[in-house]
């Protein structure tokens, strides 16, 4: 019960997050863009923690996650197109044309 | 000087937004921390997270909503001004956040027309007496 407390309960901080969102160099950030980023990204939070464990079962390891586990899990998300790439303003290819990858 | 985001961290205002580098900016470590540890109890960790995962999930969140956002900002610039649509439009490809925020949306506006509600029942109140 006390696991699916700490499920529904926690939620990121909105002031933190518009603060975050507001450093990104965006000008104005109304209210419910603060709480839709808040909602994704305790999902994307869930993702990585489920992969995490998903990883250890594999390995046949217990105990709290590791990082190396959240970091073969942030891996596997990249690979499945669920983390967001950025785009290569900063390689430019051959031709100096800018290529968007998403 | 600028420091890398999984390098040291520097206490500073977050206020502070003169970064030019969109790689990394000053933000105080542990800014979800303490709601991040309860997040990964209830979404299948250990009770107790070690402390490195929780950093290092933190950093992987932060990066995200930047990159997120950044995406968003592209978007949105050819309309003008930043809106919720353009997340939306982010994550079209995944359902479950997908769905989870058009609920989210949905309960807010649930909320401004109950809290008018409320706000007119007052008012009722307040002059019939």
């Amino acid at each position: 019960m006390s696991r699916y407390e700490s499920f529904r309960r926690p939620a990121l901080q909105k002031t933190n997050m518009k603060k975050l969102l507001v450093s990104t160099g965006s000008q104005k950030i109304y209210s419910p863009m603060t709480i839709v980023v808040c909602g994704i990204a305790k999902m994307f939070v869930g993702e990585l923690v489920e992969t995490a464990r998903f990883v250890m079962k594999e390995r046949k390891e217990s105990g709290p996650t590791r990082p190396c586990h959240s970091r073969e899990a942030y891996r596997r998300l990249k690979l499945e197109g669920k983390v967001p790439k950025r785009s290569v303003t900063k390689a430019l290819s051959v031709d100096g044309t800018q290529a968007h990858i998403w | 000087m600028n420091n890398s985001s999984t390098g040291s961290s520097s206490k500073s205002k977050a206020g502070s937004s003169s970064q030019p580098s969109e790689t990394s900016f000053k933000r105080k470590r542990g800014l979800f921390q303490k709601d991040l540890q309860h997040m990964m109890y209830g979404f299948g960790d250990d009770p107790n997270p070690l402390p490195e995962t929780v950093a290092l999930v933190e950093d992987i969140v932060v990066e995200y909503v930047t990159d997120m956002a950044h995406k968003a900002q592209e978007i949105g610039s050819k309309r003008g001004k930043l809106s919720v649509e353009d997340f939306l439009f982010l994550i079209r490809k995944d359902p479950p956040k997908l769905n989870r925020c058009t609920e989210l949306l949905s309960m807010q506006e649930e909320l401004k027309q109950a809290r008018k509600a409320f706000e007119v029942d007052e008012e009722k109140l307040a002059s019939t007496e």
